[in-house]
């Protein structure tokens, strides 16, 4: 019960003068199951229509068959399944052996679809109708919505990761540099590339369709004739031709988007970024569709869609024709049908006001109604009732376009678009292909000479030529303003009668299955303006975005309201102009991460790796309480290469130190190191880490691993924008070091086996300073004598060649001394231990100052630093949260970081840290607590996650091991 | 509802689809009267609640809602309408939680089905610390009754099979925080739904009507000036996002508010296949998929302040490739449309509503990239606030003075990229 028999290639015309087929080349593809033949050249739609298929797809919501309207991109009725990709648009995608097409959203069959009862319930389904039901009860909404999903619009996108094959398919990107990028490949489009290259621009043309041409394709003798001139001198001219590219946006400066959908080469498809000097929008126009009772069966059809698929693709639409036309092109359309041996039972001619009124027919055109009572039979009705100037680029450049009743169309105001955007063809009027091509020429003549200026005033000309540019002296082009628009004169919008919907009422939007009745009933409804009916009815929110119907939504809406169609106005265009593939935009997916040099011997030891921002590093090598107690035990190695690092020189830096940190560097004498806290102007704690003196003018400031990037824009930021003046140079080191933190009591010991140059006894190198030597041979090491872990230790940093080999060396020397690598998490129990806290974990996004237990390093008595004011005013309120050590009551429970403290029902506080310790034995903590129960000593209540209660001491100081810093200063 | 009005049911739709007779408006036009006794200024969700529930609630009449553009054309008509509860401040998950419930019940409420789809709300984590925040808002949440729980890769890959949970990705899954009451709403349902029902309890709602200026006199409001002539009212009620220091510069009041541009994309339709609403921080990025099938998209705000609506080329470059990085079977699906709206942000990440020092000038403001799931309770207390002596406890946190006592609500652990 599927598809009708093929009827193979029995719609299939002998050949056309323009067929873009190749008859010598034969193949074969499925749709809905079954095997059709098709010839290299052929869309999807075309091979199909050629076999005798009228029926493509169902409709959104009442399920009507529905055909080919456009045979082009746009299509409303063809968008189709092809293999694992959805909503393919058949009546552009070409055909290839062995494709696996379907038909989308039907069921059971695209002949047979249950949904089309919906056609029966139409009345009471009209728009928004889902507002006004299902309301109650309540509990059965959910099951409703189920049902309203199913109607769902779409195909089928592959959904598990595991079970496709994106991984096979490879997404590119590229960035363009053209002089002039035309955008439209149609004659004036053509003409303008030609001029603009032979001008001596490189030039790109990005043209949709799969040839460039436009129109002419389907012309008649003289105007293929014509197009085979273009084309030998768009290639002679030596343009970049893009074909099935689409320019999806121009963005600030002509920074213009194109998406090649079947580039040349490896790539799937290919987003090309391409800053133009000058846009040229030769984007031509749509044909609108008519509205009228039965305007979406099958077998109706616009008159551009009847001339492609008969000169084109040789396709017969269909055998007894009505052709309604207001212009040339319904009747070239009407005569094509003629010389190809349709029977054409009538010309409606709506210039001398004959109307068609209605189609009608099941699952497709039986019959048409004229204006006059006629009723003819028919397979095929063809309109040619107006045209949409394709302005969305326009648009996009900040052009308002205005609307002239007389051509019963949009144009562009040309006036209000910036001097490098210029625009030709049918977008801006109509005319003979000579006047067309003659407009183009123009105009791509001054989208060179505008380019050419542009690159003269970048200092760009004496390299390039220009040998076309009139009025250039040479190669030097004009770079005086160009005040009159190459573009304003020329061509002009033909006067067309304003036909949008006839006597009866149709399809509007048929994406969307909205008719011109859901449009004159929501503005009944009070939905009066054009954006809310448009959102109500959803019209123009379909695939096609509007281009096909949007001024027939303003038409009507126009009518309703009793505004002019000048005043409801067109949409903003947004982009993309078409629906682009996420592949496309994402294109290849690069994801940089950062390995510190040791990282080989890290995975080569069984590191587990912790995803770090931007680092990927060991969190433990398999036994992080055991690498914690080796560190107190012995001595213990960390890579903290992550560390940003900014190299500062200058003779202003100690202000900028003082101005940015909330403790006092102007007295921190050569050969210091000094802990320093930083807060942002609303005294919330941003950042923390060491900086050292290392000369008169020289210092080396350290950040946390994660505030590494922040923090250097944070110091650029100061200074480019409050203090100029400062001389202070900046220079991001983090990767030019690799860090190793050496910790423990037998770190001295380690450290003098291999280094030589400093002298590492207590006396002359004690706590807190920073020396300068050789590690395992290599020069030029910073040795900073500091310690996160509460033991003593030496942080050194290593140029990053020889981070490995100086890694390797200490492991190689020490191991008497028991010397062993630890991780992160070691790290970070060691560092709780001791109770020194992290930024972003001990502190949150509003913890100020005084909140982490700051206090001491707070020098409210410096005349000024960033956060001052609001860290006085803190500490004068004194009602703020504290940091605070927690010594849980249950030594074995070690209470999840992020579990609440409460009183009552109240919140009085967190967990922000806790471990268990290997060195006491026992579950501690670090905490933000309310100001009333921060004092030592104080019981707190902790509500575990599973809902138990337990309790926690307050403790006199964060630190749980050697408060006093003994270890530290050994 | 006013008896005159038709209300709508699955009767009504067959009575009106046999009678083919035209329903009633959703609203009506009004001449712009020249006093009022309250005058909302800013026609969005939040203008329309406090207008509806100052006349349904409070029984105040003689109220306006001023418009400059059509209803619901700001934020309301913009945002991505994803609606939770899972903050992280007490205060805040009070509010929300709050605001949810009124959403469950608004369809019957108003008469008008704003089709809450309440699929459940995953926040992704991908580091150690966003795990850690993540336990954070679970346990408060949990202590002020709101399902919340932080879950593991596997139950992930249950609830969303179409994202990838292997550790082969850049950013592996680490678990997630879980919220099922969470979801979507049809957010020009929920103005619209507003509107009507304010309209039949006697709102005057002008659209295309511009408030250029406030009178005041002896610190007190009296009257404001539109683009349509001069109203005089002891009351105006600031609900207009992203303009809101706009209008509070016209009584001279700083407001600690700067606007910045918010961005959204949407895709083609497809088959369902992704059931719950998914946030990751991480990688900056938030996904959900409507009832007509298309993935709406969003991220956190532009990196600097600015009034431009217009979408840029990076935006959607970088959503790409991070919705790829979650669900790498999406690459062929087509994104349709982008677009962006303002959020007036404020420095804690949580909203200002409530009383100012200028008598009679009321603010419901500052809601930044959260404020849609909020519009039926903060409507709800402002009305409340604006009729009383007191100000409500919900909102007492949300007080302007807050940025005098210090006492700041820290929301951005719970609100910088999941709105
Ligand atoms: C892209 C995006 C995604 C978002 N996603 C979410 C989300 O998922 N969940 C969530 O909860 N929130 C989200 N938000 C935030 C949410 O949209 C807003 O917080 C909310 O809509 C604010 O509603 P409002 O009624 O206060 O303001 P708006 O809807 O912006 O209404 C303000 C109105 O005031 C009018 N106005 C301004 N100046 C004047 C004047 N002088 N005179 C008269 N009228 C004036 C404007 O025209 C506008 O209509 C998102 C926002 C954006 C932009």
């Amino acid at each position: 019960m599927s598809e009708p028999m093929p009827m193979p290639m029995s719609m299939r015309l002998p050949a056309q003068p323009g067929e873009v087929i190749d008859r010598e080349e034969r193949f074969s593809f499925s749709w809905n199951g079954r095997s059709y033949p098709a010839y290299s050249g052929d869309t999807i739609a075309s091979a199909l229509a050629a076999n005798g298929v009228r029926i493509f797809s169902r409709s959104f919501k009442y399920h009507r068959p529905r055909g080919l309207l456009t045979a082009s991109h746009l299509d409303p009725g063809c968008t189709i399944q092809v293999g694992e990709e959805p909503n393919v648009r058949g009546a552009h995608r070409l055909a290839s052996p062995g494709l696996d097409v379907r038909s989308q959203n039907t069921w059971p069959s695209l002949r047979y679809d249950v949904k089309s009862v919906n056609r029966l319930a139409g009345r009471f389904l009209s728009a928004g109708f889902y507002y006004k039901t299902f309301i109650k009860p309540r509990r059965l909404w959910p099951a409703y919505e189920k049902v309203l999903q199913r109607f769902v619009h779409g195909g089928v996108i592959p959904d598990r990761p595991e079970e496709h094959d994106a991984e096979a398919r490879f997404y590119d990107k590229r960035y363009a540099h053209p002089d002039v990028l035309v955008a439209g490949g149609g004659p004036a489009g053509m003409a303008a590339a030609c001029a603009a290259a032979e001008a001596g621009a490189r030039v790109l043309l990005v043209e949709e369709e799969h040839r460039p041409g436009g129109h002419l394709r389907w012309g008649d003798a003289a105007d293929l004739t014509l197009l085979a001139e273009l084309r030998e001198r768009v290639s002679a001219a030596g343009v970049e031709v893009m074909c099935d590219a689409v320019v999806l946006g121009r963005y600030d400066d002509n920074w213009v988007a194109v998406v090649e959908r079947s580039p040349a080469g490896p790539a799937f498809e290919r987003l090309v970024k391409a800053r133009a000097e000058t846009l040229v929008v030769a984007a031509g126009q749509i044909e609108r569709p008519y509205v009228f009772a039965g305007n979406d069966l099958p077998g109706v059809m616009l008159s551009t869609a009847v001339r492609r698929l008969v000169n084109l693709y040789a396709v017969r639409p269909g055998e007894r024709a009505v052709v309604l036309t207001a212009n040339g092109s319904g009747d070239a359309a009407a005569a094509d049908l003629s010389r190809v041996g349709v029977d054409v039972a009538a010309v409606v001619d709506a210039r001398h006001g004959e109307d068609v009124v209605r189609a009608d027919g099941r699952g497709g055109v039986r019959w048409v109604e004229l204006g006059d009572g006629r009723r003819v039979d028919c397979d095929l009705l063809v309109t040619a009732t107006g045209w949409t100037a394709t302005t969305a680029l326009l648009n996009m450049a900040g052009n308002r376009p205005v609307y002239r009743p007389e051509a019963a169309r949009f144009v562009p105001d040309l006036d209000t678009l910036p001097d490098t955007v210029v625009a030709t063809g049918g977008v801006v009027g109509d005319g003979t292909r000579e006047a067309l091509c003659e407009h183009g020429t123009a105009v791509g003549e001054e989208a060179a000479r505008r380019a050419a200026g542009a690159a003269e005033q970048s200092g760009e000309v004496p390299s390039r030529a220009w040998p076309g540019v009139k009025g250039a002296e040479g190669a030097r082009a004009p770079s005086a303003p160009h005040p009159k628009r190459p573009d304003a004169e020329g061509l002009t919008p033909e006067p067309h009668p304003e036909l949008i919907h006839g006597r009866t009422h149709g399809f509007v939007d048929l994406c969307e299955d909205v008719t011109s009745k859901d449009l004159l009933s929501a503005v009944e409804e009070g939905y009066d303006s054009a954006e809310l009916a448009k959102r109500y009815t959803t019209a123009t929110m379909g695939p096609t975005q509007g281009k096909l119907e949007i001024l027939n939504v303003v038409g009507i809406l126009a009518e309703a309201t009793g505004r002019t169609i000048q005043e409801v106005g067109t949409t903003t265009w947004r982009p993309p102009y078409a629906p682009v593939t996420l592949g496309a935009l994402a294109g290849r997916r690069l994801e940089p991460v950062r390995h510190s040099p040791m990282q080989r011997w890290h995975e080569e030891h069984g590191a587990v790796p912790l995803v770090a921002g931007a680092w990927i590093r060991p969190d433990h090598y398999g036994d992080p309480g055991a690498e914690a107690a080796n560190v107190r035990e012995n001595v213990g190695i960390i890579d903290v290469t992550p560390i940003g690092k900014l190299d500062l020189q200058g003779p202003d830096v100690a202000k900028l130190l003082n101005l940015l940190y909330v403790n006092k560097w102007s007295k921190l004498e050569v050969g210091r190191v000094r802990y320093g806290v930083m807060c942002a102007e609303d005294g919330v704690v941003l950042d923390d880490g060491v900086t050292g003196r290392l000369g008169e003018d020289h210092y080396l400031m350290s950040t946390t691993s994660s505030g590494a990037a922040a923090v250097w824009e944070w110091v650029e930021l100061w200074l480019q924008t409050e203090h100029p003046d400062w001389r202070v140079h900046v220079t991001p080191v983090t990767t030019a070091y690799a860090s190793i933190n050496v910790a423990g009591p037998k770190s001295r010991e380690l450290m003098e086996r291999v280094t030589t140059g400093v002298d590492l006894s207590p006396d002359a190198f004690p706590y807190m300073r920073v020396r300068r030597g050789s590690i395992a041979g290599v020069d030029d090491c910073v040795i900073w004598r500091i310690g996160f872990t509460g033991e003593l230790s030496y942080e050194i940093h290593v140029p990053s060649a020889y981070g490995l080999h100086v890694w390797a060396s200490l492991l190689a020397h020490g191991e008497d001394l028991g010397v062993a690598p630890f991780g992160i998490e070691a790290q970070r129990i060691l560092r709780l231990e001791k109770g020194h806290l992290i930024v972003g974990q001990d502190t949150d996004g509003i913890t100020q100052g005084y909140s982490a237990d700051l206090d001491w390093a707070i020098k409210l008595d410096k005349p000024d630093f960033v956060g001052r004011p609001e860290l006085a005013w803190q500490r004068q309120r004194g009602d703020h949260p504290r940091l605070v050590g927690l010594l849980p009551l249950d030594a074995d429970t070690v209470p999840p970081e992020g579990c609440q403290l409460v009183e009552g029902a109240e919140i009085v506080g967190r967990i922000t840290s806790s471990r268990r310790s290997p060195t006491l034995g026992r579950a501690i903590c670090l905490g933000q607590v309310a100001a009333h129960l921060a004092e030592p000593g104080t019981e707190v209540t902790v509500r575990l996650p599973d809902g138990r209660l337990t309790g926690a001491r307050v403790a006199e100081q964060l630190a749980s091991v050697d408060p006093e810093g003994a270890r530290l200063r050994v | 509802m006013g008896s005159s009005r038709s209300r709508f049911s699955a009767y009504s739709l067959v009575r009106q689809g046999v009678s083919g007779r035209p329903w009633p408006r959703m609203w009506r036009r009004h001449e712009l009267e020249s006093s009022y006794d309250a005058v909302v200024v800013g026609g969005g969700l939040h203008g329309l609640a406090t207008a509806y529930y100052l006349a349904a609630e409070q029984g105040w009449s003689r109220i306006a809602v001023l418009e400059r553009s059509y209803l619901g054309g700001g934020g309301s008509g913009r945002n991505t309408a994803i609606i939770r509860s899972n903050y992280l401040t007490p205060d805040g998950v009070r509010f929300y939680d709050h605001s949810l419930r009124l959403y469950a019940d608004l369809s019957a409420a108003l008469n008008f089905n704003v089709m809450f789809s309440q699929r459940g709300h995953l926040t992704l984590a991908h580091t150690d610390a966003s795990l850690r925040t993540m336990r954070w808002r679970a346990e408060v949440n949990k202590i002020e009754g709101v399902d919340s729980e932080v879950i593991g890769p596997d139950r992930v890959k249950e609830l969303a099979p179409s994202l990838d949970t292997s550790d082969r990705v850049r950013y592996p899954i680490l678990g997630a925080l879980y919220h099922p009451p969470g979801g979507i709403v049809r957010h020009d349902a929920a103005v619209w739904g507003y509107a009507r029902a304010a309209d039949a309890h006697g709102v005057h709602l002008h659209q295309e009507t511009e408030v250029v200026g406030i009178e005041t006199s002896g610190g007190r409001v009296t009257g404001v000036r539109t683009n349509r002539g001069l109203i005089s009212t002891p009351v105006v009620a600031n609900c207009t996002a992203g303009w809101a220091t706009t209008i509070a510069d016209m009584v001279d009041l700083p407001m600690p508010i700067q606007t910045f541009p918010l961005q959204a994309a949407v895709t083609e339709p497809v088959r369902p296949f992704l059931h719950t609403v998914v946030v990751s921080g991480s990688l900056h990025v938030y996904v959900s998929q409507t009832d007509r099938g298309e993935l709406v998209f969003g991220a956190s705000v532009d990196p600097f302040a600015s009034y431009s609506t217009r979408g840029s080329l990076e935006f959607v470059e970088g959503l790409a490739t991070h919705v790829l990085e979650l669900m790498p079977s999406l690459d062929r699906l087509r994104l349709l449309r982008q677009w962006a709206g303002l959020c007036d942000m404020t420095p804690d990440f949580a909203p200002i509503i409530g009383r100012t020092p200028v008598e009679g000038f009321f603010v419901d403001v500052g809601w930044g990239t959260y404020g849609f799931k909020a519009g039926p309770a903060a409507g709800q207390a402002l009305a409340e606030c604006i009729a009383g002596r007191k100000v409500p406890a919900l909102i007492e946190a949300f007080a302007l003075e807050r940025f005098e006592t210090g006492k700041l609500v820290g929301e951005k652990g719970a609100a910088a990229v999941g709105h």
